[in-house]
């Protein structure tokens, strides 16, 4: 794994930061919830404790409720705000309410809506009929017609039974029908209970208002259908216990107004969680709002999934919610809600209200939790955009230290793949040593193992020149000892010792000789003065020289059309040519070819010589020119230092030029080229 | 006639490394010579400032001056002009051989020399000295065109004006002019020489003879070089 990445990886654990500041967040916010909740709900008990010791301004007349049962036909009726216009239409009912299904044993569907003020109860029921049978005009007692049955148990307990029907939409009066003296009856309206009949695509609407004077506790209402007999709803005879109507306490609203802080909104349920008085509301933060869908995003972060919480219920009449199921169960309860759109949440605190150790009722109390967890929400939204954008900073920094870490590293590498050349000399400066980090102390300590490298190499390639000079005096004194033994004269049989010591004597002599031969062209090139000479006339000479000089071997030369001039020492380049052509006879096949070949390209010739024996294996080709660099396998009697193409290197490089060695494509041996440039 | 002077030449040899020294003795005695060692340069300078030797023998490092050798020879020079001095020294650089021939030697000898190379010098020089105690005496001249050489007295001159070669060079000339146009390898000019040198030391004599000649006459061109090959003397 490279550095570059190691640092990035490390940098992305700075991604535990905004990780951190999560769940820093979450306790946070839990913790805050916490004491909402407490605080709403400890509200929400004082407010139920000081409504208990008013009982009756909330219960109405004292004494338990009773229980709600919609199945007996039990109406809860709502404060409307104003009265509606009997028209048949529900759209103009305020609050805006959905019908409720009536109860059916029959199967007729019918669904009722129960509103009140000050002076009227109002109905409004629906009815699905598909064939609506119309009250003839002369009505009798048997006719079957589709008619509503209302029956009302008056304040003083009497019964009075009324119907609605018509023959024709519009508004009409109820009817109820008076038993004669004579035993028939008759149809009597009753004018002060009006509706308004509507007929729909489906069957029909009623509207009916009833003045409160008339009503008792109990009211039936029954839709029949002539033709099939279906009945919804019920009648007294049906339901002798049901019937029984809910009213909201009047002037509760008013009281509960006085225990309200801003922002909240108080509801009293009854044990049937029906409400009896509603104040205040909830101030929803539109504004807020908006600015929170841009950070919704990070609510999921903060707060968790949402989607766990139950849905904020908006139905008028009641308030089905757990903790309100909890509180008239005789315990205080809290509860959050989500609201009808996300990022509205809600929290409601319901607590018992209890009348001499009974329970009555609850105080509910909601509070819209979405300011603060808006405030929040931004705050942490804040802490997670600048923790992610130090994160990437971090990230950023940490890639680009890599980066130029490696990129140095890769530099020190490169200088140090470099520093030796293929010609076998060092190149001692480092990339980056100046610098006081570990990467310059790298760098310096190659500086110094490369500064070690190259005084061995130094010493190596003296050590020839050395040997030859130090060796020079006691091979002197040998020979000169044999020449004065020879002089002296020794017995004829002691000759052939004398022979073998002379002949050993020189064998050493050319061995110091080829070890000083290096040193004596170093010397020799900084003497040598450059004139201008015709390279391929000296080619010509030269090769017909070698001609004389190795019998044995075929030269080919090829050089171009026109003198070659340029300015060289002539004498070094017949030594380089000299050692180039022993080189190439000493690898050439018995009788082969030696090929030499001058090219004069644009800005420089070039002088090939190629022989055609074994290639020379490629490892090697590039430290043929070195100093003491031999590869051949021995077998001649000429000692070797592998210093004749170190001194072809010499010479190329005092003219300018280069030398190289390739192995030719076709497998026909290897090529020396030297490159001499032409200025 | 102090040719006829039955006397022994007297040889010194300065040189710092007794084996060398005495073989060197034992050789130049067998010839007839009579020979002083010396291994430092004081110990020489002091025999020479009262009895001057008829030829020296110089190692140019001497015990523990490097260039002993050198200094010695100036000395040497500054008392006398025509005695022969040859340098016979272990190195080899070309710039010890020009010091050296700079100073006034006749000769600059490596230790490859074997000894009866060496005492061909040794007697060649005597006879120079001889020849040129005598009147002149032009058979001995061979003349090239321009050139002169005098084989007694190993003298050479170009137009008429001489021309300073060391012993080594003045056998190089020979060989070469005696067969103008003839290609002489090194090989051959070794022989002539009576030396044992690598193909470097040869050229780098011959560069060195053809500068002397440049020196007089800069349009000089007769010795040519045969790449390959060897060199040649052309009119």
């Amino acid at each position: 794994m490279s550095i570059r990445l190691q640092l990035l990886l490390i940098a992305l654990t700075t991604l535990l930061l905004p990780w951190a500041g999560c769940q820093y967040a979450r306790e946070l916010e839990s913790a805050l919830r916490a004491s909402q909740e407490n605080s709403l709900q400890s509200a929400a008990q004082t407010i139920a404790n000081a409504l208990s010791a008013r009982a009756t301004s909330v219960f109405g007349e004292p004494g338990a409720a009773p229980r709600f049962d919609a199945a007996q036909g039990d109406i809860y009726f709502l404060p409307l705000e104003h009265e509606p216009l009997l028209d048949g239409y529900r759209e103009d009912w305020d609050p805006v309410m959905d019908p409720t299904a009536l109860p059916t044993r029959t199967g007729l569907a019918a669904r009722l809506l129960s509103g009140a003020t000050q002076r009227f109860v109002f109905l409004y029921l629906e009815v699905d009929d598909a064939t609506v049978d119309p009250e003839p005009v002369e009505p009798h007692p048997d006719d079957r017609f589709d008619r509503v049955n209302l029956q009302i148990q008056g304040p003083d307990g009497t019964l009075q039974s009324y119907f609605f029907a018509t023959g024709a939409p519009g508004l009409i009066a109820a009817q109820s029908l008076v038993q004669g003296d004579e035993g028939d009856s008759h149809v009597v309206m009753e004018s002060r209970i009006q509706a308004y009949w509507q007929q729909t695509s489906h069957g029909y609407r009623l509207e009916t208002r009833i003045p409160r004077s008339l009503l008792g506790s109990r009211l039936w209402l029954q839709a029949v259908d002539a033709a099939s007999g279906r009945r919804a709803g019920g009648s007294i005879e049906e339901y002798p216990a049901g019937g029984r109507l809910f009213f909201t306490t009047a002037g509760l609203n008013d009281l509960l107004a006085t225990f309200l802080s801003p922002g909240t909104r108080v509801t009293v349920v009854d044990i049937n969680a029906l409400k009896l008085g509603v104040a205040g509301s909830l101030r929803r933060a539109n504004a807020l709002a908006v600015e929170a869908a841009g950070a919704s995003g990070y609510r999921r972060f903060i707060v968790g999934d949402l989607s766990q919480w139950p849905l904020e219920v908006t139905a008028n009449d009641r308030l089905p919610n757990a903790s309100v199921q909890r509180a008239l169960a005789g315990h205080t309860a809290t509860e959050w809600l989500r609201g009808a759109s996300i990022g509205d949440p809600l929290l409601m605190a319901a607590a018992p209200i209890r009348v001499d150790t009974r329970i009555h009722g609850a105080v509910v109390l909601e509070q819209a939790g979405d300011q603060l967890l808006d405030l929040r929400e931004r705050a942490l939204a804040n802490l997670f955009n600048f923790t992610l954008l130090a994160t990437a900073l971090a990230a950023l920094i940490a890639v680009s230290v890599a980066t130029w870490i490696s990129v140095r590293i890769g530099r020190l590498q490169h200088a140090a793949d470099t520093a030796v050349n293929n010609d076998g000399s060092i190149r001692l400066a480092m990339p980056e040593s100046a610098r006081g980090d570990e990467i310059g102390a790298l760098a310096r300590g190659f500086e110094r193992l490369l500064g070690r490298l190259q005084e061995h190499t130094l010493y190596l390639r003296t050590l020839g020149a050395k040997l030859s000079h130090e060796l020079r005096t006691p091979l002197t004194i040998v020979r000169s000892s044999l020449d004065n033994l020879e002089s002296e004269g020794v017995r004829a049989d002691q000759n052939g010792y004398l022979a073998r010591a002379r002949e050993g004597v020189l064998r050493l002599q050319s061995i110091l000789s080829a070890l000083g031969a290096a040193a004596r062209v170093e010397e020799s090139i900084r003497h040598s003065e450059r004139v201008n000479i015709d390279l391929a006339a000296l080619l010509e000479s030269a090769v017909a020289g070698y001609r004389l000089g190795f019998p044995d071997a075929r030269f080919e030369l090829q050089t171009p059309a026109g003198e070659c001039f340029m300015s060289a020492a002539p004498d070094l380049i017949v030594q380089m040519l000299d050692k180039l052509i022993e080189n190439a006879v000493d690898f050439c096949s018995v009788s082969g070819t030696i090929s030499v070949r001058l090219l004069r390209t644009e800005t420089q010739y070039q002088v090939a010589v190629g022989n055609d024996g074994p290639p020379i294996p490629s490892a090697m080709l590039d430290r043929l020119f070195e100093s003491l660099f031999e590869h051949r396998q021995g077998g001649d009697d000429q000692p070797h230092f592998g210093l004749g193409l170190y001194i072809v290197r010499l010479i190329a490089e005092f003219h300018g030029g280069r030398a190289v060695a390739a192995n030719r494509a076709d497998g026909g041996g290897p090529v020396f080229t030297v490159t001499f440039p032409m200025v | 006639m102090r040719y006829d002077r039955p006397m022994r030449k007297l040889i010194a040899v300065v040189e710092d490394e007794p084996a060398l020294r005495e073989n060197y003795a034992a050789a130049l005695a067998r010839q007839g010579y009579q020979v002083k060692l010396y291994a430092n340069r004081a110990s020489a300078m002091q025999a020479f400032s009262t009895h001057l030797p008829d030829l020296a023998i110089i190692d140019i490092t001497l015990e523990d001056e490097a260039e002993g050798g050198f200094d010695l020879c100036r000395e040497l020079r500054a008392l006398s002009a025509e005695i022969p001095i040859i340098f016979l020294t272990a190195r080899d650089s070309e710039l010890d051989a020009v010091s050296g021939l700079r100073l006034g030697a006749d000769d600059f000898l490596t230790k490859d020399v074997s000894l009866p190379h060496l005492a061909a010098r040794v007697a060649a020089l005597f006879r120079r000295i001889d020849a040129l105690r005598r009147p002149d005496d032009a058979a001995q001249v061979l003349r090239r065109g321009a050139l002169s050489i005098d084989g007694e007295k190993m003298q050479t001159s170009w137009n008429g004006a001489a021309v300073t070669l060391s012993l080594t060079e003045f056998w190089i000339v020979h060989a070469l002019a005696r067969h103008p146009g003839h290609v002489k390898n090194r090989q051959q000019l070794m022989d002539a020489a009576n030396v044992v040198l690598d193909d470097n030391t040869i050229t780098s004599h011959v560069k060195r003879v053809r500068r002397k000649f440049l020196e007089l006459d800069p349009t000089f061109d007769a010795i040519q070089t045969v790449y390959g090959m060897g060199y040649r003397w052309v009119e």
